[in-house]
């Protein structure tokens, strides 16, 4: 696939956002090209309405760059992207993060709803979300997870959106973010520190009115958006103004956003990139050893693998928790995005490698005794990611040596499964197990 | 339910195959045969485990032996992996010394070399009665210790130990010659009848020997003065 | 240039050929015409003279393309990695007994591997680069060797008995690479030990044409897991101390040192110590997380529907926009706020060690009493706090160390490894000095409590407060006599082990438990 187009403008798109707004040095190599990976995949959660989980210390970009990919991606101007981000404070409530009543109505004895900025438009960036008390956290997961939102027996459901949440390093004052409402965040990216020298040049040059603000645009957004009118017909007349800001976006910047048609077409391309035989292979390894237990039957955080299983050797024995079933989701998504991106024909082994410690980094729950076994070890990344680099480096290893086996293994449960009468092949890994599993054969290892 | 292989619906094997892996999988079957009559050996000769040394029952096992390696092709080097194979792989699963060494020296004696070395240095087990009845025009070499009974009824074979020996070392044996360089044990040469039996170490005590000849670190002690030959 | 337009040109093919390894790409140096390739830390470096000399007998392409495929499966698949290497030279060590020979051998086999390997499961030019190799020494058969297993014609031959043995050997099966690599050392024993003999007398060394394997292959976050790796599955401390003494040089030359007992030059290394210091390793806890406590004061939690009859003093007034109506006005339910704490401090910590003739010298065998009393001095030191140790024999004559509170791993590894083996007495005016020089410190002793004045011990630990663990090794009237004495003080714990290698387990539960409630110990 050789579009091409799209990816231009959105390389145009990330070049004007790196060497402009978001200083940073690139961290991640991939096709020989050399990205940024907050910038990155910032740009992919946009592209794919993902869900992005930003952490890093205090005042190193995480929500800016979050707010420059979505003012330029979705062309709403920055303004009102501002207007609409929800703060992470204990005392947030309903009324300020989902809607309120019209007062007006109220008083008249009708219900109606005033819907907030934040749940209307599809650039949702809510800051230091471990700081939402946990109730809190509740209380936007149906939001985050489905982009659904209700108030007062109201509904109201975006077609489209992308959520970035940043949040900080614990520290007096940061709550944990519940586990639920992790899990359905796509991706964990670290906005790191630029270094001393790209620092420096930060805020160096003159203030000039923010490129991206246009207040006679935000003013205009801002009265849709309060209106009274349908939401369907708001999100209409907010396209139109959208539509003016891409052209002047492209006017003054030469960049150019994306307005939703287009959006969805991109959405379709990347749906339409397949995974090939060995990604696909690797994937189900990974997630067999994320998920497997031999004893229990599977993964769950209440019950311990113990020494002496015969699966000592596999990511199963390091873990508490089982990978839920949004783990393929968000590897897939990112996968194709990232593979879109690069003008790739299908997704590879390249791309699946790269995605997955970013994908699965803040669902993994790992056992205390392999926590500090790693952490005394030299990195380059904050420990989560790192510890899930090296055991996806681990298992692409093991994927390596038995690759022939394995493929072998999946076409044999392929012919099981129709039905033939076939003896599914054996092996040390988990994922031998599985596919007998599915095709009705017993475990006969010992326990 | 959807086929949840579908994506391998065709990838077969792409199964390259290389020499290596054909002369690998004849290894093991070959392996697999020699393992097979060793069991059968332990079925008919070891019942609960428990075999005992003596003339009549090493006779019967030879023969059960040799009935089992009766037409299997296999090489000095098959011998070797199958004591490797005793000492570590869980494939087999008793290793009792007597009926082992009986049957290795069977496979030694049938086998299509003249000369056959076997690498045992890495072995944590000694085997006994290697080397039993090697015939006349075969050179076995054994690289390590071996255990008791080494070389009995030697029949004209060559048989050169590099290492030590334990008890009974070339008992009973007629012809040939055992050269072993270290050490040895009790009852040396007990009823050896003729060869010559070298060893270039130290001998802890001799047997009742009948004929033939017995070197101590090129000394020949017997026949000599101080020892007689021992007349039933 | 010719060379680096064909790298540039082949990388993205020979890279997706492979999966993706993450290496950057190689690069051109002039280097010897007898090596084709530089490894060092992941960096593949191919050789120009190597290059323009085979060019006369090969495309330049599928020079090019074998050599980088050769390079990057000894990265993907063996060695791997560093302990992988580590095992195969130990195994080697095992048939030839000398250091360069078991080297070479462990280079080869990784060639044989790592060539057999990607003619089976890549298309790959590798057997037309080996035909057009020179063959001598041990090249030769294992060249010859190649044609037997690969099924080409190599133009070698010969050596038939040893290609004959060589080829039986199951060189992808990993699992059994640590035999496999003794039979094939004990093959090639014997050219291995010419080629040394020939090289002392020429001093002269043929180099590898598809390079060396080194150290120099490894970063040092590589030579330090492997290192831990390598010490947890070495079954005796001997082999492992065999082994970092023969890389000792190479090792020091990398910057992996026992200064500061991790890496950077300082002090020569210490085979014991780095080897006690990389199992404790695998035997840690993590760092202790920051508590989360009750800030003591009442927060707005959450809103809730009021009802009819609910008191109205907890009215959000701007939440329910000024309406006192079922439905829509909502009270704040509170909750005592829940934050993040402050670190407590962690005492610092005494471990005594008996080093007596009854207990094992931990520089023969592996000590777990040692590796216990190691991974105790880690957990305290992770958190910042310090250790001291008091390591005895018969102390009473001169046979002790007695090691003051500091931060100083390699000091405290060292006092700990020391062993004097004599008789069993402690100095009890030894350990109340130091247990004088710290806040109320934790005590560790780990004896098999054959103590001479063992009489005194008790009466000692019956004075102090401090929190104290006692592992003692197997049952005696002793340890009876320890137990008694010791049943009615809540701070003393007393674990009598059956396994020795229960003890670091046992001690690092201890920590555990200690290190979670430090506010008890004020």
């Amino acid at each position: 696939m050789k579009n091409g187009h799209y990816q231009t403008r959105i390389r145009a798109i990330y070049n004007f956002i790196s060497d402009n707004l978001y200083l940073n040095r690139p961290d991640i190599e991939i096709k020989g090209e050399h990205f940024n990976s907050t910038l990155l995949f910032g740009l992919l959660t946009g592209l794919n309405r993902g869900k992005e989980l930003i952490i890093g210390e205090p005042g190193l970009g995480k929500t800016t760059s979050a707010e420059y990919v979505g003012s330029i991606l979705y062309r709403y101007p920055l303004g009102i992207v501002w207007g609409s981000e929800i703060s992470g404070h204990p005392e947030q409530t309903e009324e300020k993060i989902i809607g309120r009543p019209h007062l007006g109505e109220l008083n008249k004895g009708r219900e109606k709803v005033v819907w907030s900025d934040f749940a209307q438009i599809p650039v949702k960036i809510v800051d230091e979300i471990n700081r939402l008390p946990e109730t809190k956290q509740s209380m936007i997961l149906n939001g985050v997870d489905r982009g659904n939102w209700e108030y007062l027996n109201e509904i109201l459901i975006n077609d489209e959106y992308s959520l970035f949440a940043t949040a900080n390093y614990q520290d007096r004052g940061t709550n944990t973010i519940i586990a639920p409402l992790i899990d359905r965040f796509d991706c964990l990216i670290e906005s790191r520190h630029p270094g001393s020298n790209i620092a420096y040049t930060i805020g160096k040059e003159a203030l000039v009115p923010h490129s991206l603000r246009h207040p006679q645009y935000e003013k205009e957004l801002h009265q849709i958006l309060r209106g009274d009118k349908p939401y369907e017909e708001k999100m209409t007349l907010a396209e139109g103004v959208c539509d003016l800001f891409g052209e002047y976006l492209k006017e003054q910047l030469g960049l150019e956003g994306l307005n939703k048609e287009e959006r969805t077409h991109i959405n379709e391309e990347m749906l339409g990139l397949n995974f090939d035989i060995d990604t696909n292979a690797f994937v189900r390894m990974m997630l067999a050893e994320l998920s497997f237990c031999h004893k229990y039957g599977q993964k769950r955080s209440v019950e311990t693998c113990e020494d002496g299983c015969h699966y000592t050797g596999y990511l199963c024995h390091h873990i508490k928790n089982c990978a839920s079933n949004r783990l393929p989701m968000s590897m897939r998504k990112y996968a194709q995005a990232l593979a879109w991106f690069l003008e790739d024909d299908g997704v590879d082994l390249e791309h699946i490698r790269l995605i997955i410690p970013y994908t699965l980094a803040h669902r993994i729950q790992w056992k205390d005794s392999y926590l500090s076994k790693k952490e005394g070890e030299g990195r380059n990344d904050p420990f989560q990611i790192y510890l899930v680099k090296a055991a996806a480096e681990e298992t692409f290893q093991r994927y390596n040596e038995q690759r022939e086996y394995l493929l072998e293994a999946l076409s044999v449960g392929y012919r099981a499964f129709a039905g033939e009468e076939v003896t599914p092949l054996e092996g040390d890994h988990p994922i031998y197990e599985e596919i007998k599993k599915d095709i009705g054969v017993k475990d006969e290892k010992p326990l | 339910m959807k086929n949840p292989f579908e994506a391998f619906h065709h990838t077969g094997a792409r199964k390259r195959e290389i020499p290596l892996d054909t002369i690998l999988k004849s290894k093991e079957e070959t392996l697999s045969k020699i393992l097979t009559g060793y069991e059968d050996l332990l079925k008919n000769e070891a019942k609960d485990l428990v075999w005992l040394m003596q003339y009549s029952t090493v006779i019967k096992a030879y023969s059960i032996a040799e009935r089992g390696i009766e037409g299997l092709e296999y090489t000095a080097e098959d011998i070797e992996e199958f004591c490797y194979a005793l000492d570590h792989s869980d494939q087999i699963p008793y290793l009792i010394t007597g009926p082992a060494g009986i049957y290795i020296s069977a496979l030694c004696n049938h086998a299509q070399e003249q000369e056959i070395c076997l690498h045992l240095r890495d072995l944590t087990v000694k085997i006994n009665l290697l080397g039993y009845r090697l015939p006349t025009n075969k050179k076995l070499m054994v690289q390590g210790n071996v255990g008791d009974f080494t070389g009995i009824g030697l029949d004209g074979g060559e048989l050169i130990i590099e290492g030590s020996g334990k008890n009974y070392t070339g008992a009973g044996m007629k012809r040939g010659k055992i050269v072993v360089r270290h050490n040895l044990g009790f009852n040396t040469g007990h009823g050896m009848t003729g060869g010559e039996l070298m060893v270039g170490g130290r001998i802890k005590g001799l047997g009742k020997i009948v004929g033939g000849k017995l070197y101590e670190r090129d000394q020949l002690i017997f026949p000599n003065e101080g020892i007689k030959p021992f007349y039933v | 240039m010719e060379l680096e337009h064909i790298i540039q040109k082949l990388w993205p093919r020979v890279r997706k050929k492979h999966f993706y390894p993450q290496l950057p790409l190689p690069v051109v140096i002039e280097g010897g015409e007898d090596c084709a390739l530089e490894i060092k830390s992941k960096q593949l470096s191919i050789s120009s003279a190597f290059y323009d000399k085979l060019k006369e007998d090969m495309d330049g392409e599928e020079i090019v393309e074998a050599v980088l495929d050769h390079g990057i499966t000894h990265y993907m698949y063996c060695p791997w990695d560093f302990h992988t290497h580590l095992t195969l030279y130990n195994e080697a060590k095992k048939v030839v007994r000398q250091k360069d020979q078991a080297q070479r051998a462990a280079t080869y086999f990784m060639d044989v591997v790592a060539d057999t390997y990607c003619v089976k499961e890549k298309d790959t030019n590798i057997a037309a680069l080996y035909k057009n190799l020179p063959k001598t020494g041990v090249h030769e058969v294992l060249t010859a060797l190649y044609e037997k297993i690969w099924g080409e014609d190599l133009g070698s031959g010969g050596h038939e008995e040893l290609v004959n043995r060589l080829s039986r050997i199951p060189y992808l099966d990993r699992k059994n690479w640590k035999e496999s690599i003794k039979k094939f050392t004990e093959v090639i024993q014997h050219i291995l030990e010419e080629e040394w003999n020939d090289e002392q007398m020429s001093s002269h060394r043929e180099p590898n044409p598809m390079g060396e394997h080194s150290l120099e292959n490894y970063s040092l976050e590589e030579i330090d897991q492997g290192l831990r790796e390598f010490a947890g599955a070495v079954d005796d401390l001997q082999e492992f101390k065999e082994t970092v003494e023969d890389l000792k040089e190479e090792l020091e030359e990398k910057g992996y040192g026992a200064g500061g007992m991790g890496r950077g030059k300082g002090n020569p290394l210490d085979a014991n110590l780095l080897y006690y210091m990389k199992l404790a390793e695998s035997y840690t806890l993590p760092i202790r997380k920051l508590p989360i406590e009750k800030t003591g004061y009442l927060h707005p939690h959450a809103h809730r529907p009021w009802e009819i009859g609910k008191p109205f003093a907890d009215i959000d007034v701007w939440t329910s926009f000024g309406k006192i109506i079922p439905g829509i006005t909502q009270i704040w339910t509170k909750r005592e706020g829940e934050t993040h704490g402050e670190y407590e401090g962690i005492p610092d910590c005494l471990i005594i060690i008996d080093s007596s003739g009854s207990m094992i010298n931990p520089r023969e065998r592996l000590s777990h009493a040692v590796l216990g009393a190691v991974c105790a001095c880690n957990a305290y030191l992770k958190n910042e706090s310090r250790a001291a140790v008091y390591n005895f024999s018969d102390a009473l004559r001169g046979n002790k160390i007695v090691l003051e509170f500091s931060h100083d791993k390699e000091q405290i590894y060292q006092a700990i490894c020391r062993y004097f083996g004599g008789g069993t007495a402690l100095d009890l005016d030894d350990i109340t000095s130091l247990l004088s020089r710290a806040d109320n410190p934790d005590i560790f002793i780990i004896t098999d409590m054959q103590i001479t004045n063992l009489e005194k011990l008790i009466d000692f630990f019956q004075r102090i407060d401090n929190r104290v663990t006692a592992v003692h090794l197997g049952h005696n009237v002793h340890t009876t006599r320890f137990k008694d004495g010791m049943a009615k003080k809540k701070n003393i714990s007393l674990f009598n082990i059956k396994n020795k290698e229960d003890i670091p387990k046992i001690i690092l539960g201890k920590v555990k438990e200690y290190l979670t409630s430090p506010a008890e110990w004020r």
